[in-house]
């Protein structure tokens, strides 16, 4: 069964932190094993503590990068788990299960231009995203949304069009908008929307797909327990076309996810 | 070195060592299989399953808690012909023995599910678990685990239906557990498991909603242990038959403490959602333990509670 084994959990030395923007650190670990497998999309699910104490649980964290044997996730201050492993000096470990979930779908024909679309700390998914459509030859833009110009976390991305809420960078008003102006022109040849960003967010760039009649595909972020289908703790619901073709009501994130179509989901 | 005896054998099945998991909390096995050698557990106790698929609850489903965390899943499950169809067959590739988890809403559909499954037996399943003791269900679990004597009706009721192993999974969410615990021994099950989960609840103070969607859910995990020690201890003294210990289970010395207070196997829940194969650790830990200890058999820690004679003299 060996050569079918997708993840595993590995302890995984600190090889370097850096805060790239306000209240975002990235940690940067070795794992040889995320390192060459992890894809577009898939994150791991990293402990805050190793023994079991509190916070126990593993907290899940999308790949933001990799090269040679390491891998780095970038960490939004949020609650305690996150504070703790922000925290993270060089040189320490970090217990890491991955990499899990599914790739971006990103090898289909159904679009020509990929435009990817991140609000706030949804960057973390698109850096690998970009690098894979340039190895792949294929048109894309990024479209990047926060509420001012000191919360970017742009260091891998090219191609950007900013927005910010407050009007300190780029496009004055919502990521969404911004992305409505240039498909109202028609700039891209037949595109796809990949979105990673707060709910409201995302469900404005689905309502935005359905105007335009092109595909999204929306990344969610869930709580999750154990990150590989074992707890039915992270579900979201299925459309009702997708409930009656698969018979399911609800998808889980974990391991169905976290990237779904968004004809799969009501979000 | 001597060999350790780590096998245990329950109304006449042989467990080749004390440590299975919980229902729930590994899915039908073939999620784990990457992290795990299952082969090397005691044991698998699969999803509750019920007659019909059940999808489970609305999210949200999870929050972790102070040293736990509450669930409220709802029995989301394939329903028993999937079951029988696709997850036990897949199950007989391991070299473990499997205990099927049964939830209904009646006593007619437990017996349905478990005659189901009975007549489309693997080779490797070697008994059931009645679960009266969900507290995340409006209908059945709690409704059934709560009341001895709808515990004893239905234990009576599935008796005759196999001559597999018959454990009752009990509730802690009782004053006393020691009637329930007599209750399954006289109507005639062969062992008894505790504790399922401990009802609980948790508030954002920012939006005064509930963090699970059906406001109250199922505390696991370490904050439980003492509970289900506790438990475990009265339903030793009120019966005979074997006890299955769960609660909390993260590390050897916590697996001699169900031993020592009075269970025979235990079973680990939510620490698999940390490490799925934190069982196999265990076992090497526990094993190593005995050693340390000069103990070769490990049905000799079994009941081993030593309570201080004046204590005893007190009624303790
Ligand atoms: C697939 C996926 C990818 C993610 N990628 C990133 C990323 O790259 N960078 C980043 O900063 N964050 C990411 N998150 C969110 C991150 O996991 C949560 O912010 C984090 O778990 C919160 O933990 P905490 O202890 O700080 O917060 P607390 O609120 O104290 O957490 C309490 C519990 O709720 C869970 N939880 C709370 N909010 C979330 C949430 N939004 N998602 C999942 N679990 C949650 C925690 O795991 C924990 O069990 C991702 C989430 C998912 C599901
Ligand atoms: C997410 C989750 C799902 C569970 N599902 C079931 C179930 O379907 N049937 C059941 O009998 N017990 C279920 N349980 C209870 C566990 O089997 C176990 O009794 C309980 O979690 C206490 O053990 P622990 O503290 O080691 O987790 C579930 C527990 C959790 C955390
Ligand atoms: S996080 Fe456990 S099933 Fe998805």
């Amino acid at each position: 069964m060996q050569d079918t084994i997708r993840s595993q959990i590995q302890r995984s030395k600190v090889l370097g932190r850096r805060e790239i923007a306000r209240g975002l650190v990235v940690l940067k670990f070795q794992n040889s094993f995320v390192a060459e497998k992890a894809a577009p999309g898939q994150f791991v699910n990293v402990l805050p503590k190793i023994d079991f104490s509190d916070p126990f649980l593993r907290r899940p964290f999308s790949v933001y990068n990799t090269s040679g044997d390491s891998a780095e996730i970038i960490i939004q201050d949020h609650g305690r788990g996150t504070a703790i492993l922000a925290a993270t000096g060089i040189g320490e470990h970090l217990d890491i299960l991955g990499p899990l979930g599914n790739p971006w779908k990103y090898n289909e024909t159904t679009f020509e231009t990929a435009i990817l679309v991140i609000g706030g700390a949804g960057v973390a998914s698109m850096p690998l995203l970009a690098k894979q459509l340039e190895k792949d030859n294929k048109l894309y833009a990024v479209y990047y949304g926060a509420r001012n110009k000191s919360l970017f976390a742009d260091e891998y991305l090219r191609k950007i069009e900013y927005s910010t809420d407050d009007g300190s960078k780029g496009f004055h008003g919502s990521v969404i908008e911004n992305v409505r102006k240039d498909l109202n022109v028609g700039k891209y040849s037949k595109p796809k929307i990949f979105v990673c960003g707060p709910t409201g967010m995302m469900r404005s760039a689905i309502l935005l797909a359905n105007e335009f009649r092109i595909p999204c595909e929306v990344s969610l972020e869930t709580e999750m327990a154990c990150g590989i289908g074992i707890c039915q703790g992270c579900p979201v619901e299925t459309s009702i076309g997708e409930a009656e073709s698969t018979g399911r009501k609800f998808h889980l994130v974990c391991t169905q996810g976290p990237s779904f179509a968004k004809e799969q989901i009501v979000l | 070195m001597r060999e350790i005896n780590m096998g245990v054998s329950i109304g006449g099945v042989e467990f080749q060592n004390p440590i299975l998991v919980a229902s729930g909390t590994y899915g039908y096995g073939s999620e784990a299989k990457d992290y795990c050698d299952i082969s090397g557990l005691g044991g698998i106790v699969t999803k509750s399953v019920s007659w019909k698929p059940r999808p489970g609850n609305y999210p949200r489903r999870i929050v972790e808690t102070a040293s736990g965390m509450l669930n409220s899943i709802g029995l989301a499950n394939v329903g028993v012909h999937a079951f029988v169809d696709e997850k036990l067959p897949y199950l007989e590739n391991f070299n473990t023995k499997i205990i099927a988890n049964i939830a209904a809403s009646s006593t007619e559909e437990y017996c349905n599910v478990l005659r189901h499954i009975e007549e489309n037996a693997s080779k490797n399943l070697v008994g059931y678990e009645i679960n009266v003791s969900c507290p995340n269900v409006k209908d059945g679990g709690l409704s059934f685990g709560t009341n001895v004597a709808r515990v004893e009706e239905l234990t009576k009721a599935l008796r005759p239906l196999t001559k597999k192993l018959l454990i009752i999974k009990l509730t802690p969410n009782v004053t006393s557990v020691a009637p329930f615990a007599a209750a399954c021994e006289a109507s005639g099950a062969d062992a008894i498991s505790l504790i399922n989960t401990v009802l609980g609840m948790s508030v954002d103070i920012h939006t005064r909603m509930p963090r699970i969607s059906t406001v109250t859910g199922g505390l696991s995990g370490p904050a439980i242990k003492p509970i289900a020690l506790a438990k475990v201890y009265e339903a030793r003294k009120a019966c005979t038959i074997p006890i299955i210990g769960i609660g909390g289970i993260t590390s050897a010395s916590d697996v001699m403490e169900f031993l020592i207070v009075g269970a025979s196997l235990v079973q680990i829940g939510t620490a698999n959602f940390i490490n799925p194969n934190i069982g196999n650790q265990i076992f090497s830990e526990l094993r190593n333990l005995l050693i340390d200890k000069g103990i070769v058999n490990i049905q000799d820690v079994v009941a081993t509670l030593k309570v201080a004679d004046q204590m005893k003299a007190l009624g303790w």
